[in-house]
């Protein structure tokens, strides 16, 4: 089940198997780097400025200044009010954008040499199946994309896991929203990222299968210590899950808060129904609220 | 797959997954069928009205049986003589779903050139255009020199550059239109261009692959039928062109009765699969 990837002759000294081993041994890194602390094991934008071009000579400037890194085994989380720029960020570290300036590396390499390696587990806001696939084969399609052949049993895994077992054969047309969105995520983990990307993956389920799919990624997330950035609009969830949660506030995007969550795990309903989790929620509703306002 | 037996009827939304609660007794089954069959009857009114105006252009005129058929003689003719037929008909048949499946498998291919390469854009475009804005009559004695006159080969090819076209166009549009989701999808699992058309690209452009064979079908009939009328040696379009010299107008009108019938088979065969292959791949 462990992933084993193909490290390319230029990818420097990363090792990404030691994932799970030791969690804090990217922070030790060699020092022929300029960054302050450097390490290959980690995801990390640095100074990152990202203006989009509109046309007409206009253009759009949707992040400023934003300096992120979430090290090897970590939950991220990242929250801010609409069109504050999460998706962008998401973007950039999934490579499907690049900088305007500054820089995106993940584990010592640039992004897209991730996604080459097939080590990149990404489940966006639209759910992007395939309608002509099965709900099987389109958790299958990553294994096929990389030419590796499908491992059955891991794929029964996940449709088990993500509560869709009886609907392999359905076809995505035959599916309720929040189950399509349940499908991608499966299809996000099936090969064990290196690093799992999540959009907003839960918005179109209904509170009670939402609060379900939070504790089976806190499960999933405590057994397989993917490094994760999840994007949501949702403190609770945001907090149930995450080890750091960033909070951004819009026009231009930036960084205005990083809050670390030092809440026990698992943390079901006794520490959601703490004091002190009430509080934190509160705190960043708040700040939310007030991120909304300066724009 | 749980596809509708019924064509034109929607899909059932089995929302359970691959097993069938679609409540199909056997008499509902039939009666629906009957009303299908029924409704797509009613649909060939304009056949009815091609009659009508038919015969009435000759009463009104007061043409006789030595200038034009009558509706009922040339009716009476295929049925009396129905082995006179066959043979044309079941040969510009083949020529026409042939020559229709190859123009689509050559306009498809064409367009996968063209999404592919810029390069290859560059050659493809202009080449495909001009196939298309010439006339057909202007490129038949090109073709006939190349394939040879009263031949066979002649005809198929003349079909074949007819029908490439709008499947060229189509899956190319289809093939552009990936959504932007889908690619990167792609992207991000590592995905090369060759696996984005594969597993992507073709399949979403399969509906559109579809509508252009539906309307590409009774423009193929139509080119057989015009080649084999103009240069063939078999088929109804011949058979047409033989009876007319002939003064044969049962038999003349007959062809053309055959064809306007075999036109519309192959449309609605066209229109059947594009709805049964286009539901499953949405
Ligand atoms: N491709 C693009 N072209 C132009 N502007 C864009 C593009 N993508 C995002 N933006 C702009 O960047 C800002 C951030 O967008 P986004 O990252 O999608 O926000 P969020 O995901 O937080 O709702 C928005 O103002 C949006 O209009
Ligand atoms: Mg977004």
């Amino acid at each position: 089940m462990g992933l084993s990837p193909v490290i390319s002759a230029s990818s420097s000294t990363s090792a990404p198997d030691t994932r799970g081993a030791d969690l804090h041994a990217g922070y030790s890194g060699s020092s022929d780097s300029h960054r302050l602390d450097p390490s290959p094991l980690r995801v990390s934008l640095t100074d990152v400025q990202k203006t989009f071009d509109v046309g007409r000579g206009r253009t759009v400037q949707a992040l400023v200044d934003i300096d992120l890194d979430i090290a090897e085994g970590e939950f991220v989380a990242l929250i801010g009010p609409s069109g504050c720029g999460k998706s962008t960020v998401l973007r950039l570290l999934a490579g499907l954008d690049t900088t305007s300036s500054g820089e995106v590396e993940l584990f010592g390499s640039p992004p897209e040499e991730l996604s080459r390696q097939h080590r990149l587990g990404v489940a966006f806001q639209e759910h992007a199946l395939l309608p002509w696939a099965s709900v099987s084969s389109n958790i299958s399609l990553p294994y096929k994309v990389a030419g590796r052949s499908v491992d059955k049993n891991r794929v029964a895994e996940l449709i088990k896991l993500v509560g869709l077992t009886g609907f392999e054969k359905a076809l995505p047309k035959q599916l309720s929203g929040g189950m399509r969105q349940r499908v991608a995520i499966a299809r996000a983990l099936v090969l064990n990222p290196s690093l799992l990307l999540l959009d907003e993956p839960f918005g179109a389920l209904d509170a009670v299968t939402r609060r379900r799919m939070n504790s089976e990624l806190a499960r999933i997330w405590s057994e397989e210590r993917l490094t994760t950035l999840l994007v949501t609009h949702d403190v609770d969830e945001a907090l149930i899950l995450a080890d750091r949660v960033v909070v951004m506030s819009g026009r231009p995007g930036k960084i205005h808060h990083v809050e670390k969550v030092d809440l026990p795990r698992p943390r079901d309903t006794s520490v959601t129904r703490t004091p002190a989790f009430h509080e934190l929620v509160d705190k960043l509703t708040g700040m939310l609220d007030g991120a909304g306002e300066d724009s | 797959m749980s596809a509708p037996t019924i064509p034109g009827t929607p899909a059932p939304h089995t929302a359970t997954g691959g097993s069938r609660t679609h409540a199909g007794t056997t008499s509902g089954r039939v009666r629906s069928t009957l009303i299908w069959v029924g409704t797509n009857v009613l649909h060939l009114w304009p056949l009815a009205l091609v009659v009508l105006v038919w015969d009435l252009w000759i009463v009104l005129n007061n043409y006789t049986a030595l200038v034009a058929a009558r509706p009922w003689d040339a009716f009476a003719d295929i049925l009396t003589h129905p082995g006179e037929y066959l043979y044309d008909t079941w040969f510009t048949m083949m020529m026409s779903v042939g020559g229709l499946l190859l123009g689509t498998v050559v306009g498809s291919l064409c367009a996968i050139l063209v999404w592919w390469s810029a390069a290859l854009s560059g050659i493809v475009t202009p080449a495909a255009l001009i196939m298309r804005s010439v006339p057909i009559s202007a490129l038949i004695p090109i073709i006939a020199r190349i394939f040879g006159y009263e031949s066979d080969s002649t005809v198929f090819v003349c079909i074949v550059i007819i029908c490439f076209f709008p499947s060229f166009v189509f899956v190319l549009s289809g093939l552009v239109s990936i959504p932007a989701a889908g690619r990167d999808l792609f992207t991000v699992l590592g995905a090369g261009k060759a696996q984005v058309l594969m597993r992507l690209g073709l399949l979403h452009s399969v509906p559109n692959l579809m509508i252009s064979v539906r309307i590409t079908a009774p423009i193929a009939v139509m080119a057989a039928i015009l080649a084999e009328y103009l240069i063939g040696n078999h088929g109804l379009g011949e058979m047409f062109s033989y009876a007319r010299s002939y003064q044969q107008w049962d038999r003349a009108w007959g062809t053309a009765v055959i064809a306007t019938v075999l036109s519309v088979a192959i449309f609605l065969s066209a229109r059947w699969c594009e709805r049964k292959v286009t539901d499953r791949v949405t």
